[in-house]
């Protein structure tokens, strides 16, 4: 295996994985500052922050042989110039020294950030980047003590609306081009450019043109500074108030990872989780803006239709009699229930379980595939998160006029989590002849066509699984509470810094931003209870040891190997599941 | 030789009128040399061009001095795919204005120089970058161009071979930076004018990721001349390790600014008295900057025995550079001067690199502090550390020739640079 040694330490490398040093010293969790090199993009070089001091092994031309000094050590070319560690190829033999234990290149080091400081606002303070800005963290750990810098720094325009989810700081950037890079590598849209030159210069869009890339929050992410920041998320929160769980967007059936960002309770933005099975680094912009309906226009408390068409708020109590009573009084056959491609795997088998057992046929489903609203990239036609996690647990596959035929026959229609009549399968009228009853996290038309609405958890709410367009089943974690203390369900939560380290009354606690709603399998097992049912889950882990037990293809899953391995990719296409 | 430098005739601008016309350039010999070359292949096989022009030595005209031959055979074997030869006629730098001269009076020189390099290193498309600035130039050359497209100089099977060259004109936009040569390759693809990081060089990933070679206009109005006379002959015009003419540029307080011929390694009070009819108003010379703003500026006191070859200028601490000399009287004020060098770089910096980009601006305000009398002896040693931290640690060389003047500028008339500080209402007794 050919060598390297880092700091005086022997690292063998693969040849064939063609690396650079940068990455390859990060491999080894080993750090030199950077700020332009993202492992994605292109490798501009021009941060120049990684700088390391670099020397290859003297060889002698006639034998081949390492040339040794008189201590019987190899003799060392140091490369005359200090080199850019993102831009230099690993060679067998190669010496490198980092900023641990070169003097000359950690000076060299905090010349280089002084420099990008000079023309810096520092304002820190008010910056939305402080707290994961690579910049402020770096020159903590590398930068000068003080400034010599006595004279104007440069001004440049501030509050630029880029386009409609971006703003601009240019005073802040740092002119590394990742955003550039971005847009022309990554989306392709080619929106952003470099204008200007020198210290004035900054990136902007072309005259007259909007960045209204379907991606550009993506370059707020890997903006290493404030530069970039969301127009959305600006001035809300700082990051070190909030706490990160990692999740999966719902949005379309990608199931690009994510990580959702709570304070007291609330969902305040998305951003995308690294996984290069499935969006790498990226996600699209649609997808962060569903924060919101974790947070806003949720079903709180059961709701109830007594007198014609008005609903009012009732008691869980009510809500379980009223569904027992309802389902005591028709016979199975009546009764439709309506799985939902919207809902996670868990809820859906809980669900068709449940009322299985009561004698209904199978769930029906039907996919939300919108022919054309892909992208082909991270954007898929498929508008829901699970449409193959209803397929691999055997929900009956229909379409929407089956649906609408299935319904009109009904006496009792359940629906578990989709909008049907919002993305026009249904209209309110077909329900009309029946008593429908809705499990649902937020406001819809269909609830409101409902006679009882059961609030339920969503995504931000519970741990379960979804398996995405491609057949990778991933799980999302509890980012925030419920009305109700489930300690299975808090036990999975993230800590943020004020819970580590802060008292008990450092975080924020405001009971209005909890939702009174329960996870499906829990309010099961109440109904269960009330119907004399064995039927009793404490955990959506048991839900699924129990699928796994019983589903060939979901033998060897478990959530420990999503867990660890970031989603597993089930034996399945899409086309094959389908036909 | 250097001492016999007043009998030189000119070689690449003879006195020959209206030499632009290619009737009045073949009346006098031109496109002999390609005809030579293209009409007996066998002997002039693209290797032994190569050859010849390696022997002869020919020291890259934009600055850097480097062997052009040496240059071209760098190029890989062709392997069917274009290749391409990219001309530098971006002259840019301070006290540069060289290539002009070539396009006005001789333009069919350095177009047949082109395409004996292009034959040389199976180059089928030309590609000619000129400043933005020079629009008459440029169409001065086209017109020159298209007479040799209609000629048969240019284009599909020249002179009835099967070899075929193009040649295109294209222009920049006022960036000092797109005359560094990757920066123009970026250029001419229609990029943003960023220098590359090397490797890869040029040769093996240049234009559109093809084998590209890049030389200086007045480099290869040299070519033809080597061709027609030898090696042999051409090494022994002028200095010995940079032989061959020069056009020298001689810019400020002479009485005779302008463009001049001879050989290399005239000596430098040569150039300043009786080329350009010594100092204007017969003042002292106070200093010379030899070569562009970029090369260091030598002190009069200096300049005893001094020839404009690289060797000579070398050690005296400065370098030959593009021969355009900027002549300095003993009523120059220093600091202003390298002001105005410093704003230039700071203006001209693309803003790639950090040292460069925040580097080139930071030296330019601490200078405009002194030079409006408000500096303090502490920014000296300031200015020298900056360019310490700039010097070496970018993607091209525009850091260091933003550098270069600036240490030995202070270092120089350091007793300028302090007097002006204590001046300064910052001082302290």
């Amino acid at each position: 295996m050919p060598e390297v040694f880092i700091d005086g330490k022997r690292y063998e490398y693969d040849e064939e994985k063609d690396e650079m040093l940068l990455q390859f010293i990060m491999d080894q969790g080993l750090e030199v500052p950077f700020f332009c090199y993202h492992p994605s993009m292109s490798i501009p070089a021009n941060c120049r922050q990684c700088m390391v001091k670099v020397g290859t092994p003297v060889k002698d031309r006639e034998t081949g042989e390492f040339e040794l000094d008189e201590d019987g050590e190899r003799k060392i070319r140091w490369f005359p110039k200090f080199q850019t560690s993102c831009s230099t190829r690993l060679q067998d033999g190669m010496v490198v020294l980092t900023q641990e234990s070169s003097e000359e290149v950690a000076r060299a080091q905090k010349d280089n950030l002084e420099f990008i400081l000079i023309n810096h606002p520092l304002d820190c303070p008010i910056c939305d980047q402080a707290g994961e800005c690579p910049l402020q963290i770096q020159t903590y750990k590398y930068g000068p003590e003080g400034s010599r810098f006595e004279v104007k720094k440069v001004h440049k325009p501030k509050h630029v609306d880029l386009g409609p989810r971006v703003t601009l700081d240019a005073e802040r950037c740092i002119n590394c081009t990742r955003c550039v890079r971005f847009t022309e590598e990554i989306s392709e849209t080619h929106q952003l450019t470099i204008v200007d030159r020198g210290d004035s210069n900054y990136p902007t869009t072309g005259p007259g043109e909007t960045f209204d890339d379907p991606y550009s929050l993506n370059t707020v992410d890997i903006c290493p500074v404030g530069a970039l920041t969301s127009t959305d998320f600006r001035f809300k929160a700082r990051v070190w108030e909030m706490n990160q769980t990692p999740s999966i967007d719902i949005t379309n059936g990608k199931g690009c990872n994510v990580d959702l960002w709570t304070r007291d309770n609330e969902v305040l933005r998305i951003t995308p989780r690294q996984n290069e099975e499935v969006n790498d680094y990226w996600m699209p912009d649609v997808g962060r803006t569903a924060y919101e309906r974790f947070n806003e226009n949720r079903v709180d408390r059961p709701s109830i239709k007594l007198d014609g068409d008005n609903q009012s708020n009732t008691s869980w109590n009510n809500a379980i009699e009223t569904f027992a009573e309802i389902l005591e009084a028709h016979d199975s056959s009546d009764i439709t229930i309506i799985g939902s491609p919207h809902a996670s795997v868990e809820e859906n088998y809980v669900f068709n379980k449940f009322f299985n057992l009561l004698g209904t046929s199978n769930a029906k489903f039907t996919p939300h595939i919108i022919p054309g609203s892909g992208d082909g990239f991270l954007i898929t036609d498929d508008q829901a998160p699970n449409t193959n996690g209803c397929r691999v647990i055997n929900l009956d596959e229909t379409d929407n006029d089956t649906i609408k035929a299935t319904v009109s026959g009904a006496k009792v229609v359940i629906i578990l989590s989709d909008d049907l009549i919002g993305r026009e399968v249904l209209s309110s009228s077909d329900l009309n002849d029946s008593y429908t009853i809705s499990f649902a996290t937020n406001n819809t038309d269909t609830t409101k066509a409902s006679d009882l609405v059961i609030p339920i958890t969503c995504v931000a709410e519970h741990t379960a699984s979804y398996v995405n367009v491609d057949g990778r089943i991933q799980r999302s974690y509890p980012a925030k509470e419920t009305k109700y203390t489930n300690r299975r369900l808090n036990l999975e939560m993230s800590e943020g810094r004020l819970d580590r380290f802060g008292t008990n009354f450092d975080n924020w606690v405001s009971e209005e931003n909890k939702v009174d709603c329960l996870p499906v399998w829990d309010f099961l097992n109440k109904l269960g209870d009330r119907l004399g049912l064995d039927f009793e889950y404490n955990h959506s882990r048991e839900i699924f040891s129990e699928l796994s037990d019983s589903l060939d293809i979901l033998n060897d899953v478990s959530y420990e190997r999503m867990d660890n391995e970031k989603g597993v990719q089930l034996p399945i296409k899409q086309e094959e599941v389908k036909a | 030789m250097a001492q016999d430098w007043k009998s030189f005739e000119p070689l690449l601008i003879p006195d020959i009128p209206n030499l632009e016309k290619i009737d009045v350039y073949e009346e006098n010999g031109g496109y002999d040399a390609l005809k030579e070359i293209l009409n007996d292949q066998e002997t002039w096989s693209r290797k032994s061009v190569v050859e010849e022009v390696k022997q002869a030595n020919i020291r890259g005209r934009g600055g850097a001095g480097f062997n052009a031959g040496l240059k071209w055979s760098f190029m890989p074997d062709p392997d069917g795919g274009p290749r391409y030869l990219a001309c530098n006629g971006d002259e840019s730098e301070p006290g540069t204005f060289k290539d002009r001269k070539i396009f006005e009076y001789n333009p069919h020189l350095f177009i047949e120089g082109a395409l004996i390099a292009s034959y040389a290193m199976t180059v089928d498309t030309i590609y000619v970058y000129i400043r933005g600035e020079y629009l008459s130039w440029v169409e001065m050359l086209q017109d020159a161009v298209d007479d040799a497209y209609e000629k048969g100089y240019l284009g599909d099977d020249i002179l009835g071979t099967d070899v075929s060259i193009d040649m295109e004109l294209t222009y920049g936009a006022g960036a000092y930076i797109c005359g560094e040569e990757t920066a123009m390759l970026e250029s001419l693809e229609g990029k943003r004018g960023y220098p590359r990081t090397k490797p890869p060089f040029p040769a093996q990933n240049g234009l559109w990721g093809r084998p590209t070679t890049i030389n200086n206009i007045e480099t290869l109005a040299n070519v033809p001349l080597v061709i027609n006379n030898g090696a042999d002959w051409y090494g022994d015009i002028g200095a010995e390790e940079h032989p061959g003419p020069v056009l020298y540029g001689i810019s400020g307080h002479v009485n005779r600014p302008g463009v001049y011929e001879y050989p290399t390694g005239v000596p430098v009070m040569d150039l300043i008295n009786d080329v350009a009819g010594g100092i204007r108003g017969g003042k002292d010379l106070k200093a010379i900057i030899p070569g562009g703003s970029s090369t260091p500026p030598l002190r009069a006191d200096q300049l005893d025995g001094v020839t404009m070859n690289s060797d000579s200028l070398k050690d005296v601490g400065s370098m030959m550079g593009t021969a355009g000399m900027v002549v300095m009287d003993e009523d120059t004020d220093m600091v202003e001067v390298l002001w105005r060098i410093a704003h230039f770089y700071s203006h001209e910096s693309c803003g790639q690199c950090t040292p460069c980009r925040d580097g080139t601006g930071w030296l330019e305000k601490v200078l405009k502090k002194i030079k409006d009398g408000e500096g303090e002896m502490k920014d000296l040693d300031l200015l020298l550390d900056i360019g310490n931290q700039m010097e070496g640690r970018t993607i091209c060389a525009l850091a260091d020739a933003a550098v270069w003047p600036v240490r030995h500028t202070i270092n120089r008339f350091r007793d300028e640079f302090e007097e002006r500080c204590k001046k300064s209402v910052h001082a302290v007794a």
